[in-house]
């Protein structure tokens, strides 16, 4: 194969630079959209591609849980991963062996699937994961496979700071307390469980109202009816959210800490931010991307176009994909000579973005928004996720078209607007090496 | 070894050539020739909203006489960063369109890549060619490139996988462009390379008949015509292959780094069938998260990290496989042990299993734009378009679907004996490095 391109690799970092002229952004053909029953099927076919992808979206998430059944959200998802298909293999093992792959991911209001196999072996491949999602195998010997691997992810989960990071402030940012808690639980909470309450959680939740079928590639490989089939795979029924409230934490400025076995610290802050049906989706687009270019000239070596250790070790996540939708800077101090200083501009340039008006052209700043965008839509799991977050959380799975238009029609007015309604108030998490403190 | 005329002409008959897709393949892939020189492969994709445009050449990364290490990466990324008639850069106007541009850089070739809206895509196609194709490095590009190179250099000696890379391929090839690292270990040999020796190269090098440019995602064959410069004469450069040593020999370095470097002569891009196979290895062993090594290293206990691909060279391929992180030495023994198993085929059932997952990671691997880009231009540039990965019902999924678990237990055995080791010791003790 090629060679993997590590360092050698020199992806230049971004300069200030004036605007140009560009030309209008061409119309993409957008994912189309019908229902079956009440489960939804979008669909995006890619002649070029040679794979396809299916995102299976059911509404089991965090938001399904009460506080005790932490974890049981993940449990369950995996239970079906690890549920034997044919000649006893896990599904997983299974689908990877005819050629595909299959994870999941648990969020908010809902668990998604991720299916992908090459054209050819998609239709069977689909069939596998169908037989799995409509009868799980809860007996002990899968549900313990399931309760291992979660505990070996978490475990890794816990080495990687960012990660740490994001846990705490979704925990304290939610609305629910529920939506905040760990998306795979706890070893401990894991522990608890049993298979009948797997079972239940199962029962009472995987029903078609709400089901998301988002598929992409090759969709000629597959038989007329296999997308139904998995949308009308589940029983009829549609499910409500566990309400678990707890009081807020208050006040202007919120900090977390904590300790894990990571070599350096990491900074971190979270903003609320709106959803992709708020007017303020593309403004705050042009806001993320203002943001990193703004940190990433904090980080880099002066001088140097490439970027660097230092220049990687900043960045700014806008995550309208979670409910609730938040925007997160983050530094890592392994990478970056002088982590307080970088974290303390940034936050300051973030407050000075809610007070005053943006001096000068934000052409440059839209322009890398919607490419960042563009860009961060080709691979066949980010269509098919993207085409079911606009299809949940807006009126149409136009996720291309829309976000284009949203940052084109963009103003330093609407900039503003949206610093000043989102970007007062942080929640900080510092996540520290072992053995150190807030004054190291 | 294939030699080096037949080599070009194979080439000039792949150019005319028409990779064939399948039929429920709307889209062809179109070969051709550009209009000032220089060829260009165009695989479209109208669904995505991104378009990559990669320009690939053939040039030593020490220099026409292997004389200067470090030339090339200066001479891509100054060519990039000086100012073209507009008075802005390739560089300038990528980023300005919401895009990010790649430079890589090889000890046989060089790849300019870059990723940007549709919209942006004629526009960058013209500014990518000017820049390359008539390119005119001043003293200030080139120094940019040098503070560039410098801190890349520096960067580099703490990732064990591209220093023990590099460390490889120095004691496997006796002299020629992969004896020496694309970067100069040290400042002063970036210094010591003139801009008028940077200028030279890129002169040389960045022809537009040395050139495939690569069109990739959502752009369609109108863009060549944004191709103005290029003089049209000439032809590519042969293949920059490289003499090897009599006897590879093992070493032990010091760094800044811990780490083990594991490396064997495999077979030239053109034997398909044998480079295919030692593809499916790395692939059954090494991927990361599903290879058989990969799976087995015990995290509780180490955090060793096994990274190993078949590098598809010109002539010849290599197999490099790169462990870093501490406990480096069991894991070495992993490795060897694994493909000392390999030597015997595998059980049908499994090898099925593997194979149709090898497939499906070779499909995802080149999915986007940007990957099949860089497939096309590596593969162009080497010697084997028409085999380049991620072309559905190419040359290449066919060649994987003909392997057979003999065959590649065969081509084990004749490739991957007694590898050739580098030994990477940190001259300061890393914390958490094994006893």
């Amino acid at each position: 194969m090629k060679r993997l391109a590590l360092s050698l690799g020199a992806m230049f970092a971004l300069a200030a630079l004036p605007p140009i002229g560009r030309a209008a952004p061409a119309t993409l053909p957008p994912p189309s959209a019908e229902s079956v029953g009440s489960a939804t099927i979008l669909r995006q076919a890619d002649s070029a591609a040679s794979l396809v992808g299916v995102a299976i979206v059911v509404r089991a998430g965090l938001d399904r849980q009460t506080m005790k059944e932490n974890g049981l959200a993940a449990l369950v998802a995996e239970t079906i991963v690890r549920t034997p298909v044919h000649d006893m293999t896990p599904l997983e093992e299974a689908i990877a062996a005819r050629g595909g792959s299959i994870h999941f991911t648990v969020d908010s209001d809902d668990v998604r699937f991720y299916v992908e196999a090459l054209a050819s072996d998609a239709p069977a491949v689909l069939e596998l994961f169908r037989a799995a999602l409509v009868a799980p195998d809860f007996s002990a010997a899968t549900l313990r496979d399931a309760r291992a691997a979660l505990v070996r992810q978490i475990a890794q989960s816990q080495q990687i700071a960012l990660q740490v990071g994001l846990d705490m402030l979704n925990a304290a940012s939610s609305n629910e307390a529920n939506l905040g808690l760990p998306e795979l639980g706890t070893p401990n909470s894991l522990a608890q469980f049993f298979a009948d309450d797997a079972r239940r959680f199962y029962e009472r939740y995987y029903r078609q109202g709400g089901v998301l079928v988002s598929a992409a590639g090759r969709l000629d490989a597959l038989p007329s009816g296999a997308l139904a089939g998995l949308a009308g795979a589940l029983p009829e029924g549609v499910t409500a959210a566990v309400t678990v409230r707890l009081p807020r934490l208050s006040g202007s400025t919120h900090e977390i800490v904590t300790h894990r076995d990571i070599a350096s610290p990491w900074l971190i802050a979270q903003y609320p931010a709106p959803r992709v049906d708020s007017q303020d989706f593309g403004p705050m687009l042009v806001l993320a991307a203002f943001v990193r270019r703004t940190l990433s000239d904090i980080a880099q070596v002066p001088g140097v176009v490439s970027p660097t250790f230092a220049s990687r070790s900043v960045g700014a996540i806008y995550a309208y994909d979670r409910a609730p939708a938040t925007l997160v800077l983050y530094v890592n101090g392994g990478l970056n000579g002088n982590p307080s200083r970088a974290f303390a501009t940034a936050l300051s340039i973030v407050n000075v973005l809610a007070a005053t008006p943006l001096q000068g052209s934000i052409e440059e700043f839209k322009a890398e928004a919607a490419g960042d965008f563009a860009n961060d839509a080709t691979t066949l799991e980010t269509r098919t996720w993207l085409a079911a977050v606009f299809s949940r959380d807006s009126s149409s799975p136009d996720f291309i078209n829309r976000a284009v238009a949203a940052i084109a029609a963009t103003t330093p007015v609407d900039l503003q607007r949206a610093a000043r309604k989102y970007l007062g108030n942080p929640t900080i998490a510092l996540v520290l090496p072992r053995g150190t403190n807030l004054q190291d | 070894m294939i030699g080096r005329a037949s080599l070009g002409a194979a080439l000039v008959t792949i150019l005319l050539a028409f990779v064939a897709r399948p039929a429920a393949a709307a889209i062809p892939q179109a070969l051709s020739a550009l209009p000032r020189g220089g060829s260009y492969v165009l695989d479209p994709d109208p669904t995505v909203g991104t378009a990559a445009i990669g320009l690939w050449f053939r040039a030593p990364g020490a220099g026409y006489d292997n004389a200067t290490p470090g030339i090339s990466n200066l001479a891509a990324t100054a060519a990039a960063v000086v100012p073209l008639a507009s008075g802005r850069s390739l560089y300038a106007m990528v980023h300005t369109a919401g895009g990010q541009l790649n430079i890589e850089v090889y000890p046989d070739i060089v790849g300019i890549g870059a990723v940007v809206p549709a919209s942006a895509a004629r526009r960058i196609v013209a500014a990518m060619t000017a820049a390359y194709f008539s390119s005119n490095v001043d003293e200030n590009a080139v120094k940019t490139a040098r503070a560039n190179a410098a801190v890349l250099g520096v960067q580099q000696r703490y990732e064990a996988d591209t220093t023990l890379h590099d460390l490889l391929f120095a004691q496997i090839f006796l002299n020629g462009p992969a004896h020496y690292p694309p970067l100069p270990d040290t400042v002063s040999a970036l210094t010591s390379i003139s801009a008028s020796q940077v200028g030279a190269f890129a002169k040389r090098a960045f022809r537009a008949e040395n050139a495939v440019l690569t069109l990739t995602g959502n752009i369609d064959a109108s863009s060549i015509a944004a191709v103005t410069d290029g003089n049209g004469a000439g032809a590519m450069d042969p293949p920059y292959d490289s003499p090897l040593a009599q006897i590879p020999s093992t070493a032990t370095k010091t760094g800044a780094v811990d780490g083990v470097g594991l490396a064997w002569l495999g077979p030239p891009i053109s034997d398909e069938k044998a480079a295919t196979a030692l593809d499916f290895v790395a692939d059954y062993l090494f991927r990361d998260q599903t290879g058989l090594v990969s799976k087995s290293l015990d995290r509780s206990r180490s955090d060793a990290m096994v990274v190993g691909q078949f590098i598809t060279l010109h002539d010849p391929g290599v197999m490099v496989v790169t462990i870093g992180g501490n406990h480096e030495k069991q894991a070495e023994q992993q490795v060897l042990d694994a493909l000392g198993t390999l030597q015997q085929p595998l059980d049908r059932a499994t090898f099925d299993a593997a194979r149709e997952a090898f497939l499906y990671h070779v499909a995802s691997d080149t999915q986007t734009p940007q990957e099949q880009a860089d497939n096309l231009g590596w593969y162009s540039v080497e010697g084997n378009l028409p085999y380049a990965p991620g072309t559905a019902a190419g040359a290449y999924e066919q060649q994987a679907r003909g392997l057979d678990p003999q065959y590649v237990a065969d081509v084990v055995r004749r490739y991957l004996g007694k590898p050739v080791v580098v030994d990477l010791i940190a001259s300061s003790p890393q914390p958490g490095s094994a006893p």
